[in-house]
């Protein structure tokens, strides 16, 4: 048993940066790096793709994203953990065999889990709210936790792929692989997984800490990610390679340890329920934080499931520009003649705001008194059919002619209006497995 | 005399989303500052401020070790960020300001 294990993340979201898990790699400081690049909703571009064509539905990105990783990583024996596999890790699977072979990469472990889909056991969970009709699915997933990952590991995996787990298992497992884990050992392991999931989130990236001046945009565009050493009684170390810019201390610790946590001291995993109030974060040096007491109870009886799908009709997305003198005054008298008219059409949900005024906080945003230099007058409608679409759209447009002067710079598209739904199924009703194809 | 201070000066701050739920998270700068906001910031006052912009109930999670309150609204987000018909959807990241530029008696 090795007497530590430090796992870096070299992404934190599907569209994250590339070139962090190769540095993690080829810096030969690293037991494992994790891709986490499967948020949520993420799965929803997959399942829409696997449905148009049962041979896609991964992320389209793993190409791009393992081609310099893979062969830096074999070199290193530094495994790679990721969820790249989103709706199909089979054919993931299949595509990472491929671009071995395109690298000449012999004798590469290609470990698929599988098993997350639980589109045939829809009936047996028990969704949190009204799902509405049972049969409209895109998809249904169970989230799975870390023991098919940390198996195939201790089986010589060189790369796991999966689709569905829990983000922070992603990281948990090649600490389990290695080492002999206590409860202790757990909750520390699946916290740590829990801090370094989001990659930047945790080193200085979408930090609202307006005591201490923001990092500078060089600092960004090179952002250091995240590595964590865990020790088998759950204490770690939060770092980042040398020489990488980064704030990485308590207070934004903290904040990850609590980011999209609902109760605090019953947060659920598959592997774990952790409690996180006794948890303390040291800072022992620069950019490097100790973090210890994270307490472990049993994990919870039912899996987090969660299914999507697509209601009928679609959402029209528009905007129009206006700008220079009385542009805010122009811009709003423009959004009550679009409610005139979609009301007319027989529109009866839409949003329209204003953006540089009041698109994102709505009816909160705190008026700066100044008036603004140019204006943005959004709206998103509800829209039954192709052709009401098409009827919104050109109510916008004609705004140009028939409307407040000088309405410019247009654009409309239309997206799906999707909905999530989660619930609870149970343990039994998901059967992991895993699936290698060694080339 | 009352004096007033931003949330902003006393505290760091998160938004994130799971489902239809939102939830926000302060980290106080200091002691004192921690039991300030914990004073002042009932669930109650939250709500009142998310209510401007979102729907439903506030759930407030005190966590004095870490100087730390959390805000869970399970209702704001109703659908997930996908259902909304806000400009770019994914507003919600932006949901700290909703307490950072707020004033507490201190």
């Amino acid at each position: 048993m090795a007497a530590s294990v430090t796992v870096a993340c070299g992404a934190g979201f599907a569209g994250d940066r590339v070139e962090p898990a190769v540095e993690f790699a080829r810096s030969g400081s690293v037991d494992a790096v994790v891709l986490e690049c499967l948020a949520e909703r993420t799965l929803i571009g997959g399942l829409l793709e696997r449905a148009a064509d049962g041979r896609s539905g991964y992320d389209r990105r793993l190409r791009r994203r393992l081609e310099p990783l893979l062969p830096v990583a074999k070199r290193a024996g530094c495994p790679v953990v990721t969820n790249l596999g989103s709706a199909n890790p089979a054919a993931a699977g299949e595509a990472v065999a491929e671009l071995a072979r395109d690298l000449g990469l012999d004798g590469l472990r290609i470990a698929v889990v599988v098993g997350d889909d639980i589109h045939q056991q829809a009936e047996r969970v028990v969704w949190s709210g009204e799902p509405g009709p049972r049969d409209d699915w895109l998809g249904v997933h169970a989230y799975l936790g870390m023991a098919p990952m940390a198996e195939a590991l201790a089986g010589g995996a060189d790369i796991v792929i999966t689709g569905r787990v829990a983000d922070s298992a992603l990281f948990s497992a090649p600490v389990a692989a290695a080492l002999e884990l206590d409860d202790r050992g757990l909750a520390g392991a699946t916290t740590v997984g829990h801090l370094l999931e989001c990659g930047g989130q945790l080193t200085g990236g979408n930090l609202a800490d307006l005591r201490t001046p923001a990092m500078t945009a060089r600092e960004y565009a090179d952002l250091g990610y995240p590595l964590a050493t865990v020790w088998p009684d759950g204490t770690a170390e939060l770092s980042v390679l040398p020489g990488k810019a980064a704030r990485l201390d308590p207070i934004g610790c903290t904040l990850q340890l609590l980011y999209e946590v609902h109760d605090p001291r019953a947060y659920l995993t598959p592997d774990v329920t952790l409690d996180f109030a006794e948890v303390r974060f040291e800072q022992v040096a620069a950019d490097r934080v100790r973090v210890t007491g994270a307490r472990g109870r049993e994990r919870p009886e039912r899996l987090k499931a969660v299914g999507f799908r697509q209601a009928s009709g679609m959402v029209a997305d528009l905007e129009i520009a206006y700008a220079g003198h009385g542009c805010d005054t122009r811009a709003r008298t423009a959004g009550e003649t679009m409610r005139l008219r979609l009301e007319r059409l027989g529109v009866d949900r839409c949003s329209i705001d204003h953006v540089g005024i009041d698109s994102v906080l709505g009816p909160a945003t705190h008026a700066s008194g100044v008036p603004p230099a140019e204006v943005r007058m959004h709206v998103s409608a509800v829209c039954a059919s192709a052709e009401l679409a098409q009827a919104v759209e050109d109510e916008l447009y004609t705004l140009t002619l028939a409307g407040p002067a000088g309405g410019c710079c247009l654009r409309s598209e239309r997206r799906p209006h999707l909905q999530v739904e989660s619930g609870l199924i149970e343990r039994a009703a998901v059967r992991p497995r895993i699936e290698w194809c060694t080339r | 005399m009352v004096h007033e201070m931003k949330v902003r000066e006393l505290a760091a701050a998160r938004a994130g989303d799971k489902g239809s739920t939102l939830d926000l998270t302060l980290v106080a700068f200091d002691q004192e500052a921690y039991e300030t906001l914990a004073r002042a910031l009932t669930a109650e006052v939250v709500a009142h401020w998310l209510h401007r912009t979102v729907d439903g109930p506030v759930i407030r999670y005190l966590l004095p070790n870490l100087r730390a309150i959390k805000y869970v609204a399970p209702a704001a987000l109703a659908g997930g960020v996908y259902a909304s018909l806000r400009a770019g959807l994914h507003w919600q990241k932006a949901a700290v300001w909703l307490l950072l530029d707020e004033d507490v008696p201190v």
